[in-house]
């Protein structure tokens, strides 16, 4: 076990490059650095909102940990066991306690499968149980996600986005695992169904104690699930803390310019809006210095040469933050 | 959910869906009738031969005692009808007998250049690096040279006495010499299709689920590039029984038994002299064969292509 017994799963230094090839030979001229040293850590049967703009490397991180991309280095912990250390049937044996749930539902269920083959793949794949129980435990985890035992044998493209979302969710959790990862769940879905989806799986988890690493783009739906929130930019995590303070009072100008984006239902009059100017920079060549300070607001001279790597600015609750004016303002 | 969809349980929709649409394309479906019909033929032909194992023969024989002359066509018997060939050799005979030669060659030629292709193509495309490498290697090497001598080479070879105690020699020949020197198409296309697919998303979902590399490939990718290996199948039929005329034609084929090369090649120089029933027998055959399963093969793909499939 790592050092704090309560964390389900911790992610050290995680650096996943990817590197450009160019020429006959194909060499590598540079690496596109997709998560560039994250690190945090999730407690048991909490969700840990990870959030950032699209190519952020938020997918690559969810990614990485499960070791369906190749991470460059950096280890991840999970139930003490060092996941990109373990062979082939070590992997399989924590696979099986750490599933994903993908973005796209339309993407991730195979076409030429039944969904309740869908679904009994993982048991099979596994072992679990002989076939007539893997249909009883399919029929049983597709009334749990509010699906009815007949659609066992209908075939995905029957299937409505939400539906589908519903299928993915029953393959990940039918061989009832301990942590999840939801990479953008319910982005591909209609704003009606989000919701629906959203509070499926808040359910699911409380009944099933499941542990949630939540990816996603839209501060809403984070704030609505998230028991602590991580911020990335650029591939890194830039603030960490419980999602209640951060959303109280967020430290980081990146954090501040975020939130102060979101669309509210009472609209106060002088609220602040925070515009950033200009593009995210490419990963394969991040600004020296802080990544961020090209578009800072209240850069300074040393954010364009020095990093301020995550510190904790010793509040009450905990909370990191990767900027110097931020540490400084606060304490 | 309709009383279909559950008696739908465990057969795919989507050739559920392709057969019902191909249905109702009715030139297509006169082709297929047509293709059929040439299978039955072939069917009857292989039967009456098991029976008796000289019926082709026989015909050579008898008709060689009676003079080597021609006789036009003329209804008054089975031999004549389409009239025979200077060994006083029945047409009708011949050229039913080459459907049999042809269509077993061509479906023999098909499922070897599938059963290399694909696999060959599966593995390239899924476990990429060396194993791309050397598989690309060798099919760029084996396109490079043009096919009809390779298949002439391998025909020679395969002709030889010597190798395999002359087993191989005759119609063995004709389809191993076709087969081993055309998988190179069915394992470029699978070889992309399986690269496109190996990213998806249900690629990744079977992966974190913990399927093994041999399940991915078999239970995840191959049925969803089935479509493809038939509609490839359908359409390289009709090249694989313009290959066999060929290699007929050239005499590179099985001497003992009638084909439409050899046929064709006969004729040829009996053509000036107003001898056209032999050649016409052998070229509309071909002819009738080759537009039905290319119309056929079209239709097939129309009603497999995926981006299609939701029109109904």
């Amino acid at each position: 076990m790592s050092q704090n017994g309560k964390n389900l799963v911790e992610v050290k230094d995680l650096k996943t490059y990817f590197p450009v090839r160019k020429g006959m030979l194909k060499r590598t001229v540079g690496h596109v650095k997709a998560v560039d040293g994250v690190s945090f850590k999730i407690e048991s049967g909490k969700t840990l909102g990870l959030v950032g703009e699209s190519g952020c490397g938020k997918t690559t991180v969810g990614r990485s940990m499960l070791r369906l991309t190749k991470a460059t280095s950096g280890e991840v912990f999970f139930q003490g066991h060092e996941v990109f250390k373990e062979s082939r049937a070590g992997l399989k044996r924590l696979r099986r306690n750490m599933q994903y749930i993908f973005q796209d539902p339309y993407g991730s269920l195979n076409p030429r499968m039944t969904v309740g083959s869908i679904i009994a793949e993982p048991l099979r794949v596994h072992s679990v149980g002989s076939p007539e129980q893997r249909c009883e435990n399919v029929n049983e985890i597709l009334k749990r996600v509010g699906l009815s035992s007949d659609h066992a044998r209908s075939y995905p493209h029957e299937f409505s986005g939400g539906q589908r979302q519903r299928i993915a969710i029953a393959r990940a959790l039918v061989l009832e695992p301990d942590f999840v990862i939801c990479d953008e769940p319910v982005s591909a879905l209609d704003v009606s169904i989000q919701s629906q989806i959203i509070n499926l799986l808040q359910d699911l988890q409380r009944d099933m104690r499941l542990t949630y690493l939540f990816i996603a783009h839209d501060l809403a739906v984070i704030e609505h699930i998230s028991d602590y929130v991580a911020v990335m930019y650029l591939g890194r995590i830039v603030e960490y803390t419980s999602a209640k303070r951060l959303y109280e009072s967020p430290l980081h100008p990146y954090t501040k310019a975020l939130i102060s984006a979101i669309p509210e239902s009472k609209p106060i009059k002088d609220k602040q809006r925070i515009v950033l100017d200009g593009e995210v920079p490419s990963p394969s060549n991040p600004p020296l210095g802080c990544p961020f300070h090209p578009r800072c607001p209240v850069a300074e001279a040393r954010c364009r040469h020095e990093v301020q790597s995550l510190a904790d600015v010793g509040t009450e609750t905990e909370h990191l933050v990767a900027c110097f004016r931020a540490l400084e303002g606060e304490k | 959910m309709n009383e279909d969809n559950i008696n739908s349980f465990q057969r795919s929709s989507l050739w559920h869906d392709a057969f019902r649409r191909l249905r109702r394309r009715k030139f297509a479906m006169v082709c297929f009738w047509i293709v059929a019909g040439y299978f039955a033929l072939a069917v009857f032909v292989y039967i009456a031969e098991s029976i008796d194992p000289t019926m082709s023969a026989i015909n050579w024989k008898e008709q060689l005692g009676q003079g080597m002359e021609y006789q036009r066509p003329s209804l008054c018997s089975v031999k004549t009808i389409f009239g025979t060939n200077f060994l006083g050799q029945s047409t009708l005979i011949s050229t039913l007998y080459g459907v049999k030669t042809a269509l077993a060659v061509a479906f023999a030629a098909s499922v070897i250049s599938i059963m290399i292709g694909v696999p060959l193509g599966a593995a390239a495309g899924y476990f990429g690096g060396v194993v791309d490498d050397i598989v690309v290697w060798i099919y760029s090497t084996l396109s490079n040279i043009p096919w009809i001598i390779l298949v002439m080479a391998f025909a020679v070879v395969l002709n030889d006495d010597k190798i395999m105690g002359g087993k191989l020699s005759g119609e063995p020949g004709v389809y191993l010499a076709i087969g081993l020197t055309s998988w190179v198409g069915i394992c470029r296309l699978i070889r992309g299709e399986i690269i496109k697919r190996k990213e998806s998303e249900y690629v990744l979902a079977a992966k974190a689920v913990g399927c093994s590399n041999s399940r991915i490939i078999f239970r995840h990718l191959l049925p969803n590039v089935f479509h493809i290996i038939i509609i490839n199948f359908s359409l390289r039929f009709v090249s694989f029984i313009h290959m066999e005329v060929i290699i007929s034609f050239l005499g590179l084929g099985d001497a003992n038994k009638p084909s439409w090369g050899k046929m064709i090649s006969a004729a040829s120089s009996e053509l000036t002299r107003g001898i056209w029933w032999e050649m016409t027998a052998a070229t509309m055959a071909i002819f009738v064969l080759s537009l039905a399963l290319n119309i056929f093969g079209d239709a097939l793909r129309d009603c497999l292509d995926p981006k299609l499939r939701m029109e109904r």
